[in-house]
């Protein structure tokens, strides 16, 4: 019988061990943390996403514009996990999930105006303080045509 | 002795505190257009705001400190507005100016502020001589000294900026002139984005992160700056990031961690700029082919250049580490300088391989680089190396005095020669 039950437990434990490996977001390190397109350095905490590789390596970018940049230089195929600040409640949420808002005069990091939030009730609730904008899905950033807008 | 210190304490505590009778925003609010407000000195407390063309004049000793953390001066909407000679603190913005057409800002102190001087929509702006020092702490707590957003005609010249994230902060700007200015202790000494028609001459930067940021920008010309000791993981001398059109000339470049970086740019001139002790001098990425650097000087870098497979052209540059001949006699050495080098590459792919940069088995790498590359013809070649940072033809000279004084002893010593084998 406990032959039995140490089977079973080892392959519960080779089962785990195959599991879905979780990728979670890190802290940004102002003193070191630049971004990987730009190079600038991460003072705009609010603003700033990070990629988590399958490799165990982390990508930290200052601006979505710039997440994108790299996600169209370099594919999807080997990204963990992606994740964006909300730029309400300084958060770190999925980027894939999120939703974004557009508006010229949003200011941002490189200034592309385009800011992340965790639900479109708090884009909503963004746009009536901050301004009206354009309501984004991640799949709408492919496309969109990232600089400043006159 | 007891009392003598409380009576000490009472004034210490009271010079402090002590506020003018003077009512400021009540000379602003009553001044015609035109006139001089002038300030007596003493220590205003408020949030001052001025909506019309005057100017406000300080003295000696006249400080306005800003209330909560709004500006402490704040001025909108207007035309040829002068402020000088006065002192400004508060816990936010020194000064914040809206929509201005005409505005001098001249022999300001600004100290113990978030951010100095905050200029949006405004043009022809002229700041000149102010002093702002910021808070203690890390930059990523700090504002700029001073920014300047959606302005045109700008100039920004002789200020000394220290302790702020950006020392001079410009964007979407128009025609700018930053001058004579040092800034030193910040993230970035100047930082431009989205700008064109801007140029940055004769400003010193010290052991900020990066000396000048220049992002987006079109239409550059960086010249007669010195920019030293930008060290850390992260720093550069100059990092040029999506930038069309620059001219780098006449410019010190030393002490840098990188001391020219350009990524993603186009048709940049490095020229005549003296390269003294970078960990690297020159790196480029993306850049295009008609991006040049060409007669400066190299001296002391750990690597010259380097680059990804697109690189940069080099020409006509002295590098003390080139160990040509020039039998022609023309300063041009007669083979060329290589500078590819492996370790440089995988830096540029891996900047954390920067702390092996002088390690023994890189220096066996570089030498061997070195004989390996010999054959490299085309990326980060320059062939036609100069040999001497200043070539001057010597031209063979006849001093007729020194040539007759030389064969008078000759002839001597033969006379006397003969003379004592003779006897």
């Amino acid at each position: 019988m406990k032959k039995w039950i140490m089977i079973v437990m080892l392959c519960c434990g080779v089962l785990m061990g195959c599991s879905e490996k979780t990728y979670e977001p890190r802290d940004i390190i102002s003193e070191t943390d630049v971004c990987k397109i730009c190079n600038m350095s991460i003072v705009h905490n609010a603003y700033a996403g990070q990629i988590a590789l399958k490799n165990g390596d982390y990508e930290i970018f200052d601006d979505i514009g710039c997440l994108m940049e790299y996600i169209k230089a370099n594919g999807e195929d080997e990204i963990g996990a992606a994740y964006i600040k909300d730029a309400a409640k300084n958060e770190w949420i999925d980027v894939f999930k999120a939703v974004y808002v557009y508006n010229k005069d949003y200011w941002t990091p490189m200034n592309y105006g385009v800011v992340a939030l965790d639900s479109k009730e708090a884009a909503q609730e963004w746009m009536t303080t901050e301004g009206e904008g354009q309501l984004l899905a991640y799949k709408d950033l492919h496309d969109f045509k990232w600089g400043i807008h006159k | 002795m007891k009392k003598i210190g409380f009576t000490l304490l009472f004034f210490l505590f009271m010079s402090q505190t002590v506020h003018a009778d003077f009512d400021v925003q009540e000379a602003i609010n009553v001044a015609k257009p035109g006139k001089v407000v002038h300030i007596p000195a003493g220590r205003y407390q408020g949030n001052f705001i001025v909506t019309k063309p005057i100017t406000l004049q300080g003295e000696e000793g006249t400080e306005l400190i800003g209330e909560r953390d709004n500006p402490t001066l704040r001025i909108e909407n207007t035309a040829n507005v002068t402020v000088e000679n006065i002192t400004l603190s508060g816990k936010n913005k020194a000064i914040v100016a809206s929509t201005v057409d005409g505005l001098e800002l001249r022999k300001l102190q600004i100290k113990d502020v978030h951010t100095g001087v905050h200029i949006q929509s405004s043009k022809n702006v002229h700041i000149h001589d102010i002093n702002v020092t910021g808070i203690e702490g890390h930059y990523s707590q700090k504002g700029n000294g001073v920014a300047v957003f959606k302005g045109e005609d700008i100039t920004i010249e002789g200020n000394t900026i220290e302790q702020v994230q950006d020392g001079i902060y410009i964007e979407e700007v128009k025609h700018i002139v930053v001058q004579r200015n040092k800034v030193t202790s910040g993230r970035y000494g100047t930082h431009f984005m989205y700008t064109s028609d801007a140029e940055a001459l004769f400003n010193t930067y010290d052991q900020n992160v990066t000396g000048l940021m220049i992002m987006m920008t079109t239409n550059i010309f960086l010249e007669n700056n010195i920019v030293a000791n930008h060290f850390d993981f992260n720093g550069y001398g100059m990092l040029l990031y999506d930038v069309q059109q620059a001219k780098i000339k006449h410019n010190t470049i030393k002490n840098n961690r990188t001391g020219v970086a350009m990524q993603k740019s186009a048709n940049i001139q490095i020229e005549t700029n003296d390269f003294q002790m970078n960990q690297t001098a020159i790196e480029g990425t993306k850049v295009s082919d008609d991006t040049m650097a060409s007669r400066n000087n190299f001296t002391g870098n750990i690597l010259t250049a380097r680059s990804d497979k697109q690189g940069f052209q080099l020409v006509s540059n002295y590098y003390d580490d080139y160990s040509g001949i020039d039998l022609k006699d023309n300063g041009i050495g007669d083979i060329p300088y290589v500078a590819v080098s492996s370790f440089g590459q995988w830096m540029v792919r891996q900047p954390v391989y920067q702390y092996f940069v002088a390690s023994p088995s890189v220096i066996l790498l570089t030498s061997l680089d070195q004989q390996i590359n010999k054959i490299e013809k085309n990326m980060l070649v320059d062939n036609t190396p100069k040999l001497a940072m200043k070539h001057e033809n010597e031209k063979n000279k006849m001093n007729v005095v020194q040539m007759l004084l030389g064969l008078f002893l000759t002839l001597s010593s033969l006379w006397l020669w003969k003379r004592g084998i003779t006897e």
